[in-house]
């Protein structure tokens, strides 16, 4: 079975500093990952890299086998890959239907004018990630911080992603929110998604994913069951700061 | 050519004196003052009053118009900017209203025709055929003065200090304990007297009119995109480029393109390098 | 849809019938509210609907006066062609005005299209002042209609379409999409769609209501002239008529078109001059400090207010 995911030998400098160095990891369909490392290791950086946001020096990344580096951030998104953000970003003025509602839209001017929203798919999203049905009408400003990674979620998964790039899911969340969270995307992974997640609480991390891949200052260091990772010497010296 | 030299510095001074308050007002604000020009028309206008309307002398006329502009800058920052909270398309659309009401009050204070003001240094000096009005030369020199001392001030003083711990990261100097609104409000007092000031100086090079605040404005906006975020040494460069490229036009292809280089000047840098052409310095 | 749909037909019917109850003199101030109403549209569609402010509107409704008043003036063209021409010149123009758009944003976008319009301002004196009539512009031009009552249906008619069109189409996915944009742009494109294509959208449908309303316009005055067209005086108005009613809304610039018209109008007798944008713009600062999302929101709060939360989905005007 061929990967979804292929990093090859990617490298990214700011300016005098080195992002990631020579990164290289895959990501098979239907399988979950996550990257751990400390921070600053460059795990933001690579999101950012595979949905176009930056561009890599050098290396290449491809999706379903085709290289997708020269594409833009939405035309890589309508080939299947979307992430989400450690700041929640929702449409502030939109309600959580509204937020659902762009996420779904087609990258079709025409068919954005003749054809209207669906609120039935719209509400089947939100459900899916726990939302009640009057909260459909609520606003951003009037969400808890768990709520609004659910409105993250439920707009990214609108977009109908092969894979999801997950950072920092848990971040600013009460222990009872990041259950709610851990148990979505369990559930999700039981249906098939496949994707990458980035989280400090490795706790909540290690049912959720069939493998890690630990690195350091843009490079990976561990690569295996997320055991085999944690128990990894190279690694505890990294997280213990040597 | 020594004509066009003398008078792009000149006219350079001159420019670079009126600049250079909007320059401060980004740099520690962050935002934009489109009402800038209206201090310049009323230093203008408050220096017109005083002097050749009630007959002060000169130098109190003068400080008056600095204190109007002060008290203008202050009552902006407290009134309109600070209650917007840095939203900068607000500041931006508000201060644009306002200017147009501060036109509208002046029509209704001193009507819309035109006003010569005085000389505020009577007298001319001839350097071969050309001629040089003492009036500019004094603002030339005064600009010089000016940016000199507003360098000094920002970088020995603690006040200064401060503005400039603000300008660099305004979270950063609240967390160390700087009293960030107070030092708002001293940059938007001091924005609003070198707007004054250089208004008595562009309203005796040019004249009193109701919309003089336009060119003047547009003139700051040119120097603060080009030169980058609220540089003064690059204020200075700037205000020198788009003074001699003026003089230039002017005397040797057209007066009416005169404006023509400013505004391809700033599509250009804001469209090809929209950080200016110096970049992001501190004060 | 079918209650604000009956708003529309409601008002289309009240200005219809108003020529038989007013005087020349209203239908004739009626007559620059519609017109200001279009321009302020036009303004609205980008700037309130994207987020990417423009402070230099003249330069769009300027391509349109202008080369349809050249067109039809100095080589005879008839009006039926010359509009059709200068609308498309305004949506070249609206390219142009665009491109500044791909980069950057917020204040020094504004600052680019503020700087376009004085551009213009100071090249259409210059550059071949024998087709631009120069300083002092030019006058004389064709008129469509005379008299105040068709004049009136005319610029109604046109203020209408425009109105109703706009508004139809921001209220589908794509006018959701352009609000998207003027809140968060990197998750409109994380959200897989394009944004340059949807701003670029945006931008030629303001550039080809710009440029009706502007060929229109000057073929109603039957003159123009640089000064008083790329003013920022003009810009105000605009903006402020867009400001007071409500930005993003479509109605709301026409209800602050009128407002403020009307309110210039009556404020003629007490404060002859300019003085009048003093109090003109008092209104319009206080207004947009207090409430930045204009009368539109205003009348919402209160109906809200009175008539209790709205139950079920609404949708996203």
């Amino acid at each position: 079975m061929s990967s979804l995911l292929v990093l090859d030998k990617v490298v990214k400098r700011f300016g005098g500093i080195v992002a990631t160095n020579g990164l290289s990891f895959h990501v098979d369909r239907g399988e979950s990952l996550a990257l751990i490392g400390p921070n600053g290791a460059g795990k933001t950086t690579i999101f950012s890299l595979i949905m176009g946001e930056h561009r890599q020096n050098s290396g290449t990344i491809k999706l379903n086998g085709e290289e997708i580096s020269h594409l833009p951030t939405h035309k890589r998104i309508q080939k299947g890959v979307a992430r989400t953000y450690q700041v929640p970003r929702p449409f502030s003025e939109m309600d959580v239907a509204g937020n659902i509602r762009v996420g779904m839209m087609p990258d079709n001017l025409w068919k954005m004018i003749t054809q209207s929203a669906d609120p039935d798919a719209e509400l089947t999203i939100a459900r899916s990630v726990g939302f009640r049905d009057e909260d459909l009408l609520r606003k951003p400003s009037e969400l808890s911080m768990g709520d609004l990674r659910k409105l993250e979620l439920a707009r990214t998964l609108a977009a109908k992603p092969e894979i999801m790039l997950l950072d920092e899911v848990f971040a600013g969340l009460t222990v009872g929110e990041i259950e709610q969270i851990s148990d979505l995307l369990a559930q999700k992974r039981k249906e098939g998604l496949t994707y990458i997640i980035v989280s400090h609480d490795l706790r909540a991390l290690e049912p959720l994913v069939d493998r890690a891949v630990a690195m350091t200052f843009g490079r990976a260091i561990a690569e295996g069951s997320f055991i085999e990772v944690m128990d990894d010497e190279a690694v505890r010296s990294a997280y213990l700061g040597q | 050519m020594l004509q066009v030299l003398i008078q792009g510095f000149l006219l350079s001074g001159l420019y670079a004196l009126i600049a250079v308050g909007f320059t401060l007002i980004f740099s520690v604000g962050r935002v934009l003052n489109l009402a800038y020009g209206a201090y310049l028309m009323l230093g203008g206008y408050a220096y017109f009053y005083s002097v050749q309307t009630l007959g002060m002398p000169k130098l109190p006329g003068f400080l008056f118009a600095t204190g109007m502009g002060a008290l203008a800058g202050v009552l902006m920052y407290r009134l309109l900017v600070k209650r917007l909270k840095g939203d900068q398309v607000a500041v931006e659309i508000s201060t644009l209203i306002l200017a147009v009401v501060i036109q509208a009050g002046v029509v209704l204070v001193f009507n819309d025709s035109s006003k010569i003001l005085h000389p505020i240094v009577g007298g001319v000096w001839r350097i071969g055929s050309t001629t040089i009005t003492n009036n500019i030369l004094v603002a030339m020199v005064a600009s010089w003065i000016i940016l000199g001392g507003l360098l000094l001030f920002v970088k020995k003083t603690h006040v200064g200090r401060a503005m400039q711990a603000v300008s660099m990261d305004a979270k950063g100097a609240r967390i160390s304990g700087i009293n960030t609104d107070r030092v708002n409000m001293m940059t938007w007092a001091i924005s609003g007297a070198l707007g004054s000031v250089a208004g008595v100086f562009f309203a005796s090079y040019t004249q009193l009119n109701p919309s003089m605040w336009v060119a003047p404005l547009i003139i700051a906006v040119a120097v603060v995109i080009v030169g980058g975020i609220g540089s003064i040494v690059g204020t200075l460069i700037v205000a020198h480029i788009i003074g001699f490229m003026e003089i230039i036009t002017t005397t040797f292809i057209a007066a009416e393109l005169r404006g023509v280089f400013t505004m391809l000047l700033i599509i250009g840098v804001l469209v090809i390098r929209p950080q200016g052409l110096f970049g992001r310095g501190d004060l | 849809m079918a209650r604000p749909l009956l708003g529309w037909a409601i008002f289309a019917v009240a200005m219809l019938l108003l020529p038989q109850f007013v005087s020349n003199g209203t239908l004739r101030i009626i007559i620059f509210a519609n017109f200001l109403a279009i321009f302020a549209m036009s303004w609205d569609f980008i700037s309130g609907k994207t987020g990417y402010i423009s402070f230099g509107h003249p330069f769009l409704i300027g391509i349109g006066a202008y080369t349809s008043a050249i067109l039809s003036y100095r080589f005879g063209m008839p009006v039926s062609l010359s509009i059709p021409l200068a609308v498309l010149a305004t949506m070249v123009g609206g390219t142009l005005f665009f491109l500044p758009a791909l980069r950057i944003k917020g204040t020094y976008f504004a600052l680019v299209t503020l700087a376009f319009m004085e551009l213009m301002y100071q090249l259409v004196q210059v550059i071949r002042p024998d087709l631009t009539g120069g300083t002092r512009g030019i006058s004389g031009i064709k008129t469509i209609l005379s008299g105040a009552a068709p004049n009136f249906y005319l610029s109604f008619g046109l203020m209408f379409a425009i109105g109703l069109a706009l508004w139809l189409l921001s209220r589908t996915r794509l006018g959701t999409a352009l609000d998207a944009i003027s809140m968060n742009e990197e998750a409109v494109s994380g959200s897989g769609l394009n944004t340059t294509r949807l701003k670029l959208f945006a931008f030629m449908v303001s550039a080809l209501v710009a440029g009706l309303g502007g060929a229109f316009y000057v073929h109603y005055l039957g003159s123009i002239a640089p000064r008083a067209l790329f003013d920022i005086n003009f810009v105000f108005t605009i903006i402020v008529s867009v400001l007071i009613g409500g930005s993003a809304t479509i109605i709301g610039p026409i209800m602050g078109a009128f407002f403020m018209t009307f309110l210039l109008e009556y404020l003629r007798p007490l404060l002859p001059g300019s003085e009048r944008y003093l109090v003109y713009g008092m209104i319009a600062l206080v207004l947009y400090v207090y409430q930045p999302k204009g009368i539109m929101q205003i009348l919402k709060n209160l109906s809200l207010r009175t008539r209790g939360p709205q139950t079920g989905r609404s949708g996203n005007v």
